[in-house]
């Protein structure tokens, strides 16, 4: 998996992406094209370098943004370098490319053999970052142009410099060659300094903080940099949110409505894509742990070019993911409410199956929110909900385990703190527990 | 050596051609040929080439500038190898084009070159930005009336116009047509009040709503749809338009004065200074119309001074 494809996910992993500031568009090129890890040494290995990008921005910020100044330059030339390494006979545009670029991964202390390469393409020993055919590079060279200057008319003399000019830009191939493959891992590793020095910027600004990885995941403090942004705009805050679980028991989420637990869903997938990418992540601390398949299953999906109605797509979705854990490899599987849309006996019973079909299974870290009571012999967490005595204006977004199943009835409560005729709502409460029993 | 010293007085200058052919070429040579170079870095670039070398309408061959040493010049990855003087690269943008990049080098000989540079005023400031390593002093611009945007005082400090026979076959029309655009461009710059209200040509606005508001902001185009709106909510009476700049005015001849006979006014929010207005009285397809009338009438009419470069072939 690609980070290309899951930039457009549902958990809005985007958010943090288009604040990332990478200073060159290959750095961007590069980025959208790594690869997701599922080892967790590969990752630690990335979070250590993380780290010490993070620990340069905190100590020495003149000398980062000196580097990051230095990496608008940066440019796509890897094209340029596979051709030649292939035997191409470049022109002058690419010899200036290919100076450019030496200079800059000099003036940033990378690479090897840049002497060597810059020796080729400067052979003034001026130091600049401009090109072209300078006359020194052979006495013939000299000799033409001059002719030439003193008679622009001459056909002939023309011909011999534009054939002495293809002799040089052979020669200059020829000698630059060697060096292609060390030029083109030289490229991708400032592409790599970029992103790096973007991600402990970002993660300076954004207060982001880099996990263990362990068996299970825990996560205290987390937000959604998205939601916390569009809050902030609001001047209001987010509450951060602790949770756990881990393979092998189902967790599901319940509460009020507007209580945030598709936000809580849609940074727990963020939070493990981050992960698993190697960035620092929207939380005060966290153990985490890789997945091999991460599957995120949000309502609303409704296909309008297949004509599928949310229901039917909604199904689908839950039905490949089921399809991907009897595969095995490890699995983690968050869903939204799932049978949401149907009516609430049907979508209870869909609920209750699916937590059955899918117990017991050490492959499988389950994360569900729903809307439905439905027992199982996993972990249930709760939305704490409203705060009492605040007339329904204030909501505890935190989650607390719980050993009732039962969905909270917050709809009551809020009327309760509204202040809305006591005798209408102690009714209605003994009419839904007539109902129950 | 007319107009160039009023062009050293200015950062970026764009010379516009209100039709093909009406000597906008010239007119850039003529000015490039005349610069002082020995103490004045100057870059040049083009907008609105199509990546023919001939003309496909007319046939005619498509002009190329000649740079002198020492000029910079940003032209197309395409057009530099195709033609160019002896020139040392200065940078490739990363900006991708029809064709190719865009190339900034100097010129280190005198010659021949296609120019394409950066096409649209946002790529085309990106490019004037970029600049800033080289320590230019001065960049022209070949515009393009189909691009009038380049000599948007937002892109452009000052201007160079060129017309001609190409533009109309006679001189009355072509003087009143070039007239015209002259007038947009000096229109004056708006003093006053913040206006009370925003008006723009996309808006599905209600001449009512323009009751009682006598200088109305038009975001965007003033159009000939808008401009009518703005008369049958308000009448023409001192009603005052504010727009950006004179590009954006797009409203016809007929309906501008109409407007403005009634005592209505147009102001603009930025400026731009018309240096010279250069005529070209030979058209493509034959005609050639009396250059010193052309001049002379012209120039009565606008009260600049008016020249026929090609003709005249002023001094160095």
């Amino acid at each position: 998996m690609k980070f290309k494809e899951i930039v457009e996910s549902p958990c809005g992993i985007r958010c943090l992406f288009d604040e990332l500031g990478l200073q060159s568009g290959y750095a961007r090129k590069v980025l959208l094209d790594r690869e997701m890890m599922t080892d967790s040494g590969r990752i630690d290995a990335a979070y250590a370098t993380l780290r010490r990008f993070f620990d340069l921005v905190v100590t020495d910020r003149r000398s980062v943004e000196d580097m990051r100044f230095r990496l608008q330059g940066l440019r796509d030339i890897s094209g340029t370098l596979s051709s030649l390494a292939e035997g191409a006979t470049l022109d002058e545009i690419e010899f200036f490319e290919i100076k450019h670029m030496a200079l800059l991964a000099e003036s940033l202390a990378m690479g090897t053999d840049l002497d060597a390469v810059i020796g080729i393409l400067d052979p003034d020993g001026l130091r600049i970052g401009t090109f072209y055919l300078y006359d020194s590079y052979s006495v013939e060279l000299r000799r033409l142009r001059a002719a030439v200057e003193q008679d622009p008319d001459d056909g002939g003399l023309q011909e011999q410099l534009a054939v002495e000019e293809d002799r040089l830009k052979k020669v200059i191939s020829d000698k630059l060659r060697p060096y292609a493959r060390g030029l083109l891992q030289t490229l991708r590793e400032m592409a790599e300094l970029d992103i790096s020095l973007a991600l402990a910027v970002q993660m300076n600004v954004e207060g982001l903080s880099i996990p263990t990885s362990g068996q299970e995941t825990e996560i205290t403090g987390m937000f959604h940099p998205g939601v916390r942004a569009a809050l902030k705009a609001k001047g209001r805050d987010f509450q951060p949110v602790d949770f756990s679980f881990r393979r092998g028991v189902p967790a599901t989420v319940i509460g009020a409505n507007m209580g945030g637990k598709t936000v809580a869903l849609k940074t727990l997938c963020m939070m493990q894509y981050l992960y698993q990418f190697g960035f620092a992540l929207p939380a005060a601390s966290a153990v985490m742990t890789p997945f091999d398949d991460i599957r995120f299953c949000i309502g609303d999906e409704q296909n309008e070019k297949t004509g599928l109605s949310s229901f039917a797509a909604e199904m689908q979705r839950i039905d490949q993911a089921v399809a991907a854990v009897e595969k095995g490899g490890r699995v983690l599987l968050l869903v939204d409410e799932p049978a949401r849309t149907t009516n609430p006996v049907e979508g209870t019973a869909l609920v209750a199956a699916l937590l059955e079909r899918l117990a017991d299974r050490p492959n499988l870290a389950l994360v569900m929110t729903t809307h439905y009571t439905v027992a199982h012999d996993g972990q249930c967490w709760r939305v704490r909900g409203l705060l009492p005595g605040t007339k329904g204006r204030t909501m505890d977004y935190r989650l607390v385990k719980t050993t009732s199943h039962e969905v909270p009835h917050e709809a009551l409560n809020i009327a309760r703190e509204l202040g809305i005729d006591p005798r209408w709502i102690d009714l209605a409460d003994t009419i839904m527990k007539r109902q129950y029993e | 050596m007319p107009f160039v010293g009023e062009i050293l007085k200015h950062k970026s200058v764009s010379i516009v051609g209100l039709a093909k052919n009406a000597g906008k070429t010239e007119c850039l040579n003529y000015i490039i040929k005349r610069l002082p170079l020995g103490w004045f870095n100057v870059a040049v670039t083009s907008i609105g080439i199509d990546g023919e070398t001939t003309d496909q309408v007319t046939g005619t061959v498509k002009p190329e500038i000649t740079v002198r040493e020492g000029m910079f010049f940003a032209t197309s990855e395409k057009h530099f190898r195709q033609k160019r003087p002896l020139s040392e690269l200065y940078a490739v943008s990363d900006e991708d084009t029809a064709l190719g990049r865009v190339v900034t080098a100097k010129a280190l000989q005198e010659g021949k070159v296609l120019l394409s540079g950066p096409s649209g005023a946002a790529a085309l400031k990106r490019w004037m930005r970029s600049l800033n390593d080289f320590g230019i002093d001065l960049i022209l611009i070949d515009g393009a009336l189909s691009r009038l945007s380049t000599a948007s005082p937002a892109v452009s400090e000052a201007m160079v116009l060129s017309t001609g026979a190409a533009y109309s076959a006679n001189i009355r029309e072509l003087v009143g047509k070039t007239a015209f655009v002259v007038e947009l461009i000096r229109l004056p710059l708006y003093v006053g009040p913040e206006p009370g209200i925003r008006v723009s040509s996309f808006s599905s606005l209600d001449a009512a709503d323009l009751k009682g508001n006598r200088v109305i902001e038009v975001e965007g185009a003033l159009t000939d749809r808008l401009l009518q709106k703005v008369r049958q909510g308000l009448g023409e009476e001192e009603t005052e338009l504010v727009v950006g700049d004179f590009t954006k005015v797009f409203c016809s001849q007929e309906l501008y004065r109409a407007f403005v006979r009634r005592g209505g006014r147009i102001s603009v929010r930025m400026k731009s200074e018309l240096l010279a207005v250069c005529v070209n009285p030979v058209a493509p397809n034959g005609i050639v119309l009396d250059s010193d009338t052309l001049c002379r009438e012209l120039s009565q009419r606008i009260g600049l001074p008016v020249y026929d470069i090609v003709k005249n072939d002023y001094e160095i």
